[in-house]
């Protein structure tokens, strides 16, 4: 089943890789390479899936094995049971797989064009994703028996027919270790809280470092020394019916101990990669709020190219039918005597056009009166504190600035941190140039196009935007005018969004699923070792609800101390994360990635629940 | 005063082949005695033992210990019944491995969650009776058999139980640790009054007895009491072994005594 699950998920992705609308056009301006990568660690997880699973299927076959060898079997016969078996389920399942891979795949199309807002994605026939899925799989299959061949025979016979009758049960740890995991886990949480923008890559890889290391000497070494030193305290040790699931504990947790690291390593990333998507949609979902202009045109006042370009951009709006509200500012510079430092003036009048056309309410400002224009959304709360008593030295102008406009007029990029608006009398008064000019702009001219349908604008006034985007990369940026388009800004956001957004859920669902059948073939192969102790405590007495509590106390740790581990780790990265965006776009993803986990949380209790259930009902007859 | 009484007891087992086990088995165990159940394989003594563990129902017939009826029992009560009222010692002693020698002795009394002071207080006791102190920290696998049958025996004995039913208990056991094992059971029946009921096919563990129930073919065929020498007794036993069945020469000792 696993195997068949396996196959399909890569089919169905294998599918929308090799769909010709994505390869052609829409995520055309990513490199490829990404989605290659996708595809690269696709591969290799099922490869490592497929052979986990099968070489758990052969332990818990061991027995039968053995009695077979016992009745006189050659080993070159079982070697091509083995290999026959392989290759029939191999084979089985990837027929099936591809055939329900197939059945869904247009399922799954509509799903992603909701998520990513494409356009139609129709169901197409190609031989691409079937030839690569049967082949990574064929390969994977061969591959395993050969191995697996090799592997089993070596043990001898005695052993697998006694089976689990000699358990190790040594434990092998050391203090040194134990309290290195702890430090180093501390360590890279320390660090993550005081991460910044600057040291932001050094730091990453450090943590990295750091944490994994930790987190695999924590598993190894802590975990067994904390329940050691626990068993030492025998007034808590043996009281209420600790002791036996806690020495077993420790057998667990030695025996697994590696296991349980990859598996929280595992769960980390899963999380990481649906926390990071979380916040790309609260991002894209949030775009429209910080950008509510769709088009925007700043240029000096002797801008010579400004009639052109805004003529061009008004047919090409007019061509394409959408309807807009241009707005025409003059901003003048000021310098303030307050700050000391340069304040952009704009025009009452000017502004209300723009509030008009957004619907929002208007301004009116008496002489001597000025308001703040916020910059970003926290701003607004902090400017309406605020009270200035200031003259704007050229023309010897007092303002009281005591208030701030209750919204976002102008996206963060474009407008400056000082900014406010001045009744148009004001506004007539300030002849003199700022104090800066000529060396230094006296001011610009804004021109702000407000569309209510802006994503359609994306391919308006390209080429203005093109050369605007090579000066940008110049050390100086010398043209007269610049220009913003917030539908393409738009759709590049959107294209790196869909693109992680395949990676990122395919991971995390490769991740998750992957960290969980660990769990589930381990506690599989271990069932009868099991079931033969539980029969011993039975016949010595214990209730059924006495038996489901130690089957929840021995399960218990087994889930949820790995997955704590990776919540916690994952609750730091974002913590860091968060800082980075805070400076960066100036969101706060709290709220997404605390849906985010809450989500997963629910998802690993109900898995959790399931495999006790089964697990109680296995060795409960 | 018998502790426990079987009373006509029938077990059939139903299925594509019913095989009836039991067939109307009668004996009544006193406290104190130190009883052996004997017969060939397949007469029915482990259906019987788990018969009396409770683990088992019998179609028709009764169990009666101590005046309390198991089978009006629910299955928590039947546990809680087992875990203090019983004690076993297994064939293969079935120690948990992951558990040193002294928590296995304590293993009944944690089940029941019982104060740590009063567990350790009879822990000690028993490894001073039962010669353990000195393995007290060794897990099961570092210990010879006949000192694990020892722990096993200490386990079934920590909780103070009615009765001690003891499933082949020196089977797995050569003739040296066998017989430390035998001993230690007699000695704690003589000096603590403990009721032991022993399921062997041994007779020489048999000899250590007080009585020997021999049952064939799920039915009653014969008993006999201890006399004074343990060695006359032993060659009664082998007497009445060889009434047993005469295509069943592999039931009989090697051992002959002149």
């Amino acid at each position: 089943m696993a195997s068949f699950f396996s196959v399909l998920v890569f089919f169905i992705y294998s599918m929308l890789m090799f769909h010709p609308e994505i390869e052609n056009g829409f995520l055309g301006n990513v490199p490829i390479v990404w989605m290659v990568v996708a595809e690269v660690i696709l591969v290799l997880f099922s490869w490592f899936f497929i052979f986990y699973s099968m070489r758990a299927f052969l332990e818990a076959r061991t027995k039968e094995f053995a009695i077979l060898l016992h009745l006189g079997m050659e080993r070159k016969q079982l070697s091509k049971l083995i290999f026959l078996e392989t290759v029939i389920i191999g084979s089985i399942s990837i027929i099936l797989g591809v055939i329900f891979g197939y059945a869904f795949s247009k399922f799954f199309f509509m799903i992603v064009r909701e998520i990513l807002m494409l356009d139609d994605l129709p169901l197409y026939i190609s031989w691409q994703p079937f030839l690569l899925t049967i082949a990574v799989y064929l390969s994977a299959f061969i591959l395993i028996s050969l191995f697996s061949i090799h592997f089993s025979p070596d043990r001898k016979l005695i052993d697998l027919l006694n089976g689990y009758k000699n358990i190790q049960t040594k434990v092998a740890f050391t203090q040194r270790r134990a309290v290195l995991g702890i430090v180093l886990i501390l360590g890279g949480y320390v660090l993550a809280l005081f991460i910044t923008r600057s040291n932001m890559t050094m730091f990453s890889i450090f943590i990295t470092i750091l944490i994994v290391i930790g987190t695999y000497f924590f598993f190894t070494d802590t975990t067994q020394y904390v329940i050691d030193k626990m068993k030492n305290k025998r007034l808590f040790y043996w009281k209420k019916s600790r002791m036996l699931p806690m020495a077993e504990q420790t057998l667990v947790l030695k025996n697994n101990g590696k296991m349980f690291f990859v598996m929280s390593i595992i769960t980390t990333m899963a999380f990481l990669s649906i926390g990071l998507l979380a916040t790309l949609s609260s991002y894209t979902s949030q775009y429209d709020k910080l950008n509510p202009l769709g088009l925007i045109y700043k240029g000096h006042i002797d801008n010579p190219y400004e009639i052109k370009h805004i003529s061009s951009v008004v047919n090409a709006l007019e061509d394409k039918g959408l309807s807009y509200h241009l707005t025409r500012f003059t901003v003048l510079k000021q310098t303030s005597s307050y700050t000391k430092f340069e304040v952009e003036v704009f025009r009452e009048s000017d502004i209300n056009n723009l509030l008009f056309s957004y619907g929002y309410p208007m301004v009116h400002l008496s002489s001597g009166e000025a308001m703040f224009i916020p910059y970003t959304k926290e701003s607004i709360k902090e400017l309406a504190k605020k009270k200035v008593d200031t003259v704007l030295l050229e023309n010897n102008l007092h303002l009281t600035i005591d208030q701030v406009y209750p919204k976002l007029i102008f996206p963060t990029s474009i407008v400056s941190l000082n900014s406010i608006i001045v009744s148009d009398t004001d506004f007539k008064k300030l002849v003199n140039p700022y104090s800066g000019f000529p060396d230094i702009e006296p001011g610009y001219h804004l021109f702000t196009f407000d569309i209510p349908q802006w994503i359609e604008a994306e391919d308006i006034g390209v080429a203005i935007q093109k050369d605007v985007a090579e000066e940008y990369l110049k050390e100086e940026y010398t043209l007269p005018y610049y220009f913003e388009n917030a539908g393409l800004n738009y759709s590049y956001i959107l294209s790196t969004y869909s693109l992680f957004t395949l990676v990122g859920l395919l991971v995390a669902a490769v991740f998750l699923l992957a960290a969980g059948s660990f769990i589930y073939f381990k506690l599989h192969t271990g069932l009868e070792a099991e079931k033969k102790k539980f029969d011993v405590l039975k016949r010595m007495g214990i209730s059924n609800n006495e038996l489901k509590s130690l089957v929840t106390k021995l399960l218990f740790p087994q889930f949820f101390l790995p997955w704590g581990v990776a919540l916690c780790h994952s609750f730091f990265a974002f913590f860091a994360i968060q800082k980075i965006m805070k400076n960066f776009a100036n969101i706060s993803i709290v709220k997404e990635v605390v849906f985010a986990f809450a989500f997963l949380v629910m998802i690993e209790i109900i898995y959790y629940y399931l495999i006790r259930w089964r697990f109680i009902a296995h060795v409960r007859d | 005063m018998s502790i426990l009484q079987v009373n006509d007891v029938t077990k059939v087992y139903e299925g594509k082949v019913t095989n009836r086990a039991l067939n109307q088995l009668s004996f009544e165990v006193e406290k104190g005695e130190f009883l052996a159940i004997m017969g060939p394989s397949g007469s029915g003594k482990s259906t019987i033992l788990n018969l009396i563990s409770t683990i088992d129902r019998p179609t028709s017939g009764e169990i009666i210990f101590n005046d309390i009826k198991p089978q009006n029992l629910n299955s928590t009560e039947l546990a809680f019944f087992r875990r203090r009222e019983l004690g076993f010692v297994f064939q293969d002693f079935n120690l948990l491995p992951m558990l040193t020698v002294e928590e296995n002795i304590v293993l009944p009394l944690t089940l029941d969650q019982k104060p740590v002071n009063l567990m350790e207080e009879r822990m000690m006791v028993l490894a001073e009776r039962l010669d353990l102190t000195s393995i007290l920290h060794k897990r099961p696998n570092e210990i010879s058999g006949g000192q694990a049958q020892r722990v096993a025996i200490a386990r079934a004995l920590i909780h103070q139980p009615g009765i001690i039913l003891a499933d082949e208990p020196t089977g797995n056991l050569d003739s040296n640790n066998s017989r430390e094992v035998l001993e230690l059971l007699s000695k704690i029946n003589k000096e603590r009054e403990a009721t032991i009921l022993m399921v062997t096919h041994d007779p020489i563990a048999a000899s250590f007895c007080d009585r020997v129930l021999f049952i064939k073919d799920g039915e009653f065929f014969n008993e006999i009491h201890r006399d004074d020498r343990r060695q006359t007794f032993f060659q009664r036993i082998l007497n009445v072994l060889s009434l047993l069945g005469g295509g069943q020469v592999g039931d009989l000792s090697s051992i002959r005594l002149p």
